[in-house]
């Protein structure tokens, strides 16, 4: 119950926050692409509300029926939305505090299980 | 349907599912990802393997082993005791009471075509994709070990402690139950399983098991080949012979 | 029965707050067991890939088994219609749920994930033993509850007879599927046999009944009101052939054991000296589980003597905890026998080694004290105990 009323409430304030909100950071490749003038998303505004939906359905497309393409993967949104220290040369994790993913979530109030498996940098040697 | 699919045609098909890529085709994300299969797996195939213990050297199973940790990345568990640590795939050494006869194997998720594990599994977390694949879907997994307790081969494993910097195909977590995955991954791209392709001889081969003209299967039809716990009657995918 | 009348306790002496207060620490220092383990992963405990089934299992299917035995009492009265059971009903369900309660929050508690209880019960895979068993747990609340809530409301007395039916038969359902959960596994020698269903049947009985007993006779001491020996008596006799009962179940699964071939193996763990489940499995499921409990019940010397019945109840739950620890972890620790004609020289084999870790024993203890917290609580708010069970009181026939 609790859980559904911390979705529910995360979802009005989130939708108040996401829309206000301009991301400081983006990560590393997600800025470039974004600095070259282009897009990603459809809509930044779909991608806000819609990427847990997109999430679980591309979970259960990838693990029961062996889908592996990159839409909405997430792999995909680690290796765009990981920034990059400058002075050591290594990913932040997505799930630290102040990155990408966790930033918002904060401010929403949503704590994400996920990275407890998932990888939160892009892969080895992923420059 | 052809798995492997080359790059250009993967980057039209999948800019035609989503405009958003389309419009980054100049290659940035595109590094990242090889071919990848893009419709859903189905009862056409079924992958399966089959491993000649007499051509199977001890050295041939260690690099399995190795292989294996490897690509998912199991097996440097700091905090945890042997019986602790994971172990999806196990070397061991049988002997014959009668003959005296000793053979070495590689045992692991064996992908019973009757998964006692997806039985008893209270929440669907352990299932089998269409092509036989025995997997754990650890987004449902509640770590109620009950799968274990049902597997005749003892293959799965519990992760006994916290993790990081998991194979980014790989996620692994506390918690959770975990085995041999067939490289799944891998596999759906066309590509045979790790511990397979460490093998130099054809003491290990991989294949579906129901394409007639397949390496594996007409191997099958060749020599005497056992399952593991036949009397069960659970139709493993792995086959052995030479035991 | 016009005559009974129920009373809450009073529950205000400094004896009532040290239990209590005892009991809650108990339930806390369980939650902080269960932090700790969850925290760090389950390498902080015995368990391992060998024993997967550790403590918290042992406790949470003894307490589970237990539940459903201690609501034999309110079915001998109305399912069998022994009216001198009737006014021992309303503790007999509260006591099962508490038991219930206590043995499902160890085991919730001891999952991998337990933050995920929520697809649990979203998520079900209607051929898994498991899920059965949730469904039966939830049902055996709902039902036990209405029964109580029958039993309390003089509106509802009539129907309370019939639910009771619904309840004896839910609970047989219940016990079997908990059986099951170990008698379905194929895999493994130790537990594939059907005759765990009946078995764990008749341990409910045992267990159930040693807790109600306890409970009883202590809370009737504790607040001086009476209780008669007519009703004690029948008690500890059912009791008795409870636990000759259980004794027969383990001789005729072992001896059954001994008999299939293919088993043998499996039963040397019982019956080889050098095993700790050896020494278990005689000194404490059948000497002190089961003998010494009879002996105490039916010697002339002994029979009659509440102490001497507390005792043997206490025995008989000790026992039986033994026992459930023979079961499940005896049960893992042999290997599976993947290779019938072979031997496995390396890599796999071996009687595995088990030490449960102080916080498993912690939770474990919990579940117990939740328990008892719930009875205790329960019965100072409503009116469970009739306020007297003197002899005269309960059979107005029997003549003093
Ligand atoms: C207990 C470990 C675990 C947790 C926690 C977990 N996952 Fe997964 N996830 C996996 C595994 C294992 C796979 C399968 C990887 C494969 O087969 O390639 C996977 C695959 C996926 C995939 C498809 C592969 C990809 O990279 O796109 C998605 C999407 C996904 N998970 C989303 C999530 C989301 C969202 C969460 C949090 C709500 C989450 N996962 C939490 C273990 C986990
Ligand atoms: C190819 C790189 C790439 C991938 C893969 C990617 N993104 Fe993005 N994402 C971007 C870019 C670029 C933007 C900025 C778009 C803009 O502001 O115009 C963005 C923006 C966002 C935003 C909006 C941020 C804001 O401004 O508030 C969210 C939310 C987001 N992405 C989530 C995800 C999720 C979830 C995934 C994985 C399913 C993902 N992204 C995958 C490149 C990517
Ligand atoms: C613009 C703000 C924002 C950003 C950036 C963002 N999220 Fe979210 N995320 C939300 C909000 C708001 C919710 C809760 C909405 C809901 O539950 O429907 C949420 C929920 C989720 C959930 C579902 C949580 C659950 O318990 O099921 C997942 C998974 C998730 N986000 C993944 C990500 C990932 C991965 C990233 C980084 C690539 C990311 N998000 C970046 C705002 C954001």
């Amino acid at each position: 119950m609790n859980r559904l009323l911390v979705v529910f409430l995360s979802l009005l304030v989130g939708s108040v926050f996401a829309h206000t909100n301009e991301h400081a950071n983006l990560g590393k490749q997600a800025s470039s692409i974004k600095a070259s003038g282009k897009v990603f998303h459809q809509s930044i505004s779909i991608i806000r509300r819609m990427h847990p939906e997109f999430l679980h359905h591309k979970r259960d497309k990838t693990l029961r029926q062996g889908v592996r393409t990159d839409e909405y993967s997430l792999k995909g949104c680690v290796s765009c939305h990981a920034n990059k220290n400058k002075t050591n040369n290594q990913y932040h994790s997505v799930d630290k505090k102040g990155q990408f993913c966790s930033d918002c979530h904060q401010q929403v109030g949503v704590s994400l299980d996920c990275f407890s498996c998932h990888r939160t940098t892009p892969k080895e040697g992923f420059l | 349907m052809n798995k492997t699919l080359n790059r250009r045609d993967f980057i039209k098909t999948t800019s035609a599912a989503t405009i958003g890529v389309a419009t980054v085709a100049s290659g940035i994300t595109l590094t990242t990802f090889a071919s990848a299969n893009k419709v859903p797996v189905t009862n056409e195939k079924r992958w399966g393997m089959l491993i000649d213990t007499n051509k199977l050297t001890e050295a041939d199973i260690d690099g399995m082993v190795s292989a294996c940790q490897q690509e998912q990345g199991w097996g440097s568990e700091v905090h945890s005791t042997g019986a602790q640590r994971p172990d999806w795939i196990k070397k061991l050494k049988v002997k014959d009471k009668a003959t005296g006869k000793i053979s070495n194997l590689a045992l692991m998720c064996q992908h019973c075509e009757e998964p006692p594990c997806v039985d008893v599994c209270p929440t669907n977390a352990s299932m089998k994709r269409e092509d036989g694949i025995v997997l754990v879907d650890k987004h449902l997994c509640i770590g109620c070990r009950y799968c274990m307790m049902a597997c005749p081969y003892d293959a799965r494993s519990f992760v006994h402690e916290t993790l990081s910097n998991q194979k980014e195909h790989m996620p692994r977590g506390k918690g959770t139950v975990e085995a041999c995955t067939m490289c799944v991954h891998k596999v759906d791209k066309g590509e045979a399983p790790a511990c397979v392709v460490s093998v130099n001889s054809d003491a290990v081969i991989f294949g579906d098991l129901y394409d007639a003209s397949s390496q594996i299967s007409q191997t099958l039809k060749t020599v005497q080949s056992t399952q593991i716990r036949a009397d069960l009657n659970l139709n493993t995918g792995v086959r052995y012979s030479g035991i | 029965m016009s005559n009974i009348r129920f009373e809450q306790i009073e529950g205000k002496s400094l004896g009532f707050y040290v239990l209590v207060a005892g009991l809650g620490i108990l339930v806390l220092a369980a939650l902080g067991s269960m932090y700790y383990m969850e925290h760090h992963g389950h390498f902080v405990t015995g368990m391992s890939n060998r024993i997967v089934w550790g403590m918290p299992h042992v406790f949470a299917l003894f307490l589970i088994v237990a539940a459903s035995g201690a609501l034999n009492v309110a079915s001998i009265s109305s399912v069998f219609g022994k009216k001198i059971y009737k006014p021992l009903s309303r503790l007999s369900g509260l006591v099962a749920l508490s038991l219930l309660a206590g043995g499902l929050m160890v085991l919730v508690l001891d999952l991998g994930r337990p933050d995920r209880l929520i697809v649990a019960m979203t998520e079900y895979n209607f051929k898994s033993i498991f899920a059965w068993n949730i469904i039966l747990y939830n049902g055996f609340f709902v039902i036990v509850a209405i029964y109580l809530w029958m039993m309390f409301e003089r509106r509802m007395n009539k129907f309370s007879q019939k639910l009771g039916m619904v309840a004896f038969v839910w609970r047989l359902v219940l016990t079997t599927g908990t059986g099951s959960i170990f008698g379905l596994l194929v895999a493994r020698h130790t537990y594939d046999a059907m005759i765990m269903a009946p078995k764990f049947v008749v341990m409910s009985f045992s267990f159930g009944l040693a807790f109600y007993l306890l409970i009883l006779m202590a809370s009737y001491k504790w607040t001086d009101r009476k209780l008669g020996d007519i009703i004690v008596n029948r008690l500890a006799n059912l009791l008795g052939v409870f636990v000759a009962a259980v004794l027969y179940f383990a001789i005729v699964f072992h001896l059954g054991n001994i008999y299939l071939a293919e088993n043998n193996n499996v039963e040397m763990i019982l019956f080889s000296m050098d095993s700790i489940y050896t020494n278990l499995f005689w000194y404490g499921q059948i000497i002190l589980g089961s003998i010494v409990p009879l002996i105490l019940i039916y010697h002339p010397a002994t029979k009659g003597n509440r102490s001497i019945l507390g005792l043997a109840s206490m025995l008989v739950i000790i026992g039986g905890f033994i026992q459930m620890y023979v079961l499940i972890i005896g049960g893992q620790a042999y290997p599976l026998e993947m290779f019938p004609g072979k031997e496995i020289l390396e890599g796999y084999g071996g009687i595995v080694s088990y030490t449960p870790s102080l916080p498993e024993i912690i939770l474990g203890v919990g579940g117990i004290a939740l328990a008892l917290i719930a009875v205790t609580f329960l019965i100072k708010f409503l009116p469970f105990l009739p306020e007297s069970l003197a002899d005269e009181v309960s059979n107005p026939h029997h003549k003093s």
